[in-house]
């Protein structure tokens, strides 16, 4: 089942979320998660035999068994959210290894 | 006009304001001060958004909770602006774009909607906090928020592939209209309250606060602990009261986690030395309060209470954040006599923690007061009990720090603060009086916002 | 002992969320969604406003939504509110990376690797592939899967290509960033306009042709042109602040 394979995958970017003390591999953890996620909101639009929402010269009707495309348009969305994220993380990673010189949040100096 | 605009018009000023770094504040001012000209000049309704009626397309929504929530949180966001105005330049654009976020927040209809604007809203406020220069802290923040809005997508994902939409009102019609039982709504429920719950400080999920707001500069203490956390409870109190159908075991749950954020904020409040971070804690256990009186139903006092913890907290984190900017420290010990120097600003700060903490005279006072008499109504002891002795342990924290601060000293330091802090401050602080003393007003708006949720809530 | 805490943790939610999705009679299992309760629906048959009967790829022409692409249809016009603050979340994420890192004088990223003559040269032909393959179909996201997003990221490809392989290249910055500009602002006043005309703000204004047409739909294929000029430009920016440091 797709659906627990997502979770599985949403739960294995928390446990590295709460264990990991990396910076790169939280981010890493936080990818996990999001595609887990990405994933559920696939699965929950899926229909057994549907075809992708997309009309073409061979799929020519609206009356053919479509599978539900709200959850795909919601998923564009949360990947590019998910993109900027990340973005702004690696930035924000990239300044505390040039102040601390070490990616470990462990080894790093009290402020 | 369209009250989109206050969304459309700070989002095309920021596009445009990358291109000249000199124009981009004073875009800034120009586009907050036309928001707060703007919004009494929209007519109330339901706004579409390209033409297509809810639940299919996007809908704003315009009623009086809305509107006193975007009244409040812009000109609180005006007022932020012009205390910490040279913080500011580097963060116009920014800033811009946390605007538009913030009243789209306020606005919106439609729960993936939220979803968007929680995410606009919070990037701001990581960038926003790296003014701190505290980047691990900044990291925290990016990574628990992040995950707070996972969840929260994930519980809203459950919800639809339940229900099949995503409109806030048509999803509260279609749970009643098809009988689904509350027991199966807890699981989305609850995760979309600990999304929304991070966001908003509750605390078992608030561990960003403190490097945030413990270090933060002029800019971020109010913008955080003001602006943003006024914005995120009154969005919590439109979903818990339009959308969300508690079933009894999880609104124990939910009044158990928030009863310990109250208990753990005091405490700690109580425990730290720190100006800021007394602050911080004693916000966490607010923001609980504000959350557990919407949760029982007292939604124009809760409201009530998030315009007053607006304005005190403004008052509280200008001042504590300013001082601290300038002495680089806010251990309470060595600020010692600060106050003795500065009466205009010792006196705004005392009225506004003894607001805080509900002493009569001022707003904080009769916001509790009437909180109370509501929940006595309902015969819901304990809670009372829990009100009546975390206000306790808050005036005791608060007038020992107050002690402090005035306690004449000789060599106490003196810190010049500029004059537009000093009459922001008094006149928030006399604003605390008047809605302390004259109390017709905010019984009249409490009666607007209760209309609201009667003829257009699920009940 | 913090990570068996976390392992329980993990593995209780996770146990928690199948168990109660499996008893929850509620949520649809996987391939049974039914989508004639949904909203989308409405989506698929074009009936939010009028219902127009059969809808015929190549025939059916003035449909509320015009684009063959059902989920473009709801990306770029039922739900183009959600797209906007999306472009505006890429928006402030490229502009903080530039915060961050960027300073005023800066100089490529010293890389242990030296590009040959041969990388370079076949790295400018295709450069050229790819940007008109990213343009395509950001134009045709209408018709075929793709659309801004995707056809913006593929032009900042093509950018990543020249940055690495040349390790002197830099990118005009701040033509990207006037690009940035221009193509954000035309989106937010391309819904102001139809606010006046149309009376609501991101209304379509334009006529939406003939579904299946390469001219039909009306302002999507331009506001995901808009959308794939901003992406690409966004992204760009992006690569290069991070493949630039502080130096002379």
């Amino acid at each position: 089942m797709l659906q627990y394979a997502a979770i599985v995958l949403i739960m294995l970017g928390l446990y590295g979320i709460l264990t990991q003390r990396n910076v790169i591999k939280i981010i890493l953890s936080l990818n996990i998660m999001e595609i887990g996620l990405n994933l559920f909101i696939i699965s929950v639009g899926y229909v057994t035999d549907g075809i992708a929402p997309i009309m073409t010269t061979n799929h020519n009707t609206n009356s053919l068994i479509y599978v539900d495309p709200l959850p795909q348009a919601l998923v564009l969305t949360a990947i590019v959210i998910g993109v900027g994220t990340t973005a702004l993380g690696l930035a924000i990673a990239k300044n505390i290894y040039s102040k601390y010189g070490t990616f470990e949040l462990d080894e790093m100096e009290e402020e | 006009m369209s009250a989109v605009l206050l969304i459309a018009v700070p989002l095309l000023a920021a596009f445009i304001s990358i291109l000249n770094k000199k124009l981009a504040p004073v875009l800034l001012l120009l586009v907050s001060l036309f928001n707060i000209v703007s919004i009494f000049f929209y007519s109330l309704g339901t706004i579409t958004i390209g033409g297509f009626e809810a639940p299919y397309g996007i809908s704003l929504v315009l009623d009086n909770y809305s509107l006193i929530g975007l009244i409040v949180i812009n000109i609180a966001f005006f007022l932020v602006l012009l205390i910490s105005y040279e913080k500011v330049k580097k963060v116009a654009t920014v800033l811009l774009v946390a605007l538009a976020g913030l009243n789209g927040l306020l606005l919106t209809g439609d729960l993936f909607n939220l979803f968007v604007f929680i995410e606009v809203s919070g990037i701001a406020a990581y960038l926003i906090s790296t003014t701190n220069k505290k980047y691990v802290a900044t990291f925290n923040y990016l990574v628990i928020g992040t995950v707070g809005s996972s969840f929260y997508l994930l519980g809203l994902i459950i919800l639809y592939a339940m229900v099949g939409t995503l409109n806030m009102s048509d999803m509260a019609l279609r749970i009643s209209s098809e009988g689904i039982s509350a027991a199966n709504l807890s699981l989305p429920f609850l995760f979309m309250f600990i999304g929304l719950g991070v966001e908003a400080k509750l605390l078992p999920f608030n561990s960003w606060v403190k490097g945030i707001l413990g270090n933060s500069n002029k800019l971020v203490g109010p913008m955080i602990a003001s602006v943003y956390a006024g914005t995120i409870s009154l969005v919590f109190g439109r979903i818990l009261t339009s959308v969300f159908v508690v079933s009894d075991r999880l609104g124990l749950i939910l009044t158990v986690i928030l009863l310990v954020g109250i208990v753990a904020g005091e405490t700690m409040a109580f425990a730290s030395t720190k100006l800021r971070e007394i602050l911080l804690y004693s916000s966490i256990a607010q923001a609980s309060l504000v959350i557990i009186l919407f949760l029982e139903g007292i939604t124009g006092w809760a409201v009530m209470m998030v315009i007053a913890n607006v304005i005190s907290k403004l008052v509280l984190f200008a001042i504590a954040s300013y001082t601290s900017d300038e002495l680089k420290t806010d251990e309470v010990d060595n600020l010692k006599g600060i106050f003795s120097k500065n009466k205009i600003i010792g006196v705004a700060f005392t009225i506004a923690s003894l607001s805080v903490s509900g002493l009569p005279l001022f707003m904080g006072f009769v916001v509790k007061m009437n909180v109370l008499t509501s929940i006595f109504d309902g015969e819901d002891y304990l809670l009372a009990a829990v009100i009546l002795l975390t206000s306790i342990v808050e005036g005791v924290y608060f007038v020992r720090v107050l002690i402090k601060l005035w306690y004449n000293k000789e060599d106490a330091k003196t810190i010049n603060y500029n004059f537009v802090i000093k009459y922001i401050v008094s006149v928030l602080a006399v604003l605390l009086i008047v809605f302390g003393t004259y109390t017709t007003v905010l019984n009249d708006q409490v009666e607007t916002v209760n209309e609201v949720f009667e003829i257009g809530g699920n009940e | 002992m913090k990570n068996f805490l976390a392992l329980i943790l993990t593995l209780f939610l996770g146990f928690l969320i199948m168990s109660s999705l499996n008893n929850n009679i509620a949520f649809p299992k996987f391939g049974e969604a039914n989508i004639g309760d949904r909203v989308s629906d409405a989506y698929i048959d074009r009936d939010v406003t009028e219902n127009p009967g059969d809808v015929i790829f190549g025939e059916t022409d003035g449909l509320e939504s015009g684009p063959a692409n059902i989920v473009t249809a709801i990306v770029a016009d039922y739900r183009s509110f959600d797209t906007l603050g999306e472009v505006t979340v890429l928006f402030v994420s490229a502009l903080g990376v530039a915060l961050l890192l960027g300073t005023k004088k800066q100089k490529r990223l010293e890389i242990d690797f030296h590009p040959n003559f041969m990388l370079r040269v076949g790295s400018k032909a295709l450069f050229g592939v790819i940007l008109m393959t990213g343009i395509y179909i950001s134009i045709h996201g209408h018709l075929t899967p793709g659309g801004g997003f995707p056809g913006g990221s593929m032009i900042a490809t093509s950018m990543l290509l020249l940055y690495l392989a040349d390790d002197n290249f830099r990118a005009k910055v701040k033509g990207f960033k006037i690009l940035e500009s221009i193509a954000g602002s035309l989106y937010v006043l391309i819904g102001i306009i139809g606010l006046i005309i149309g009376g609501s703000f991101l209304v379509n204004i334009l006529d939406t042709g003939v579904i299946g047409e390469l001219f039909s739909a009306g302002i999507i294929p331009i506001v995901y042109v808009l959308i794939g000029l901003k992406v690409g430009s966004e992204i760009s920016n992006v690569i290069d602040n991070f493949l630039t440091e502080e130096g002379a």
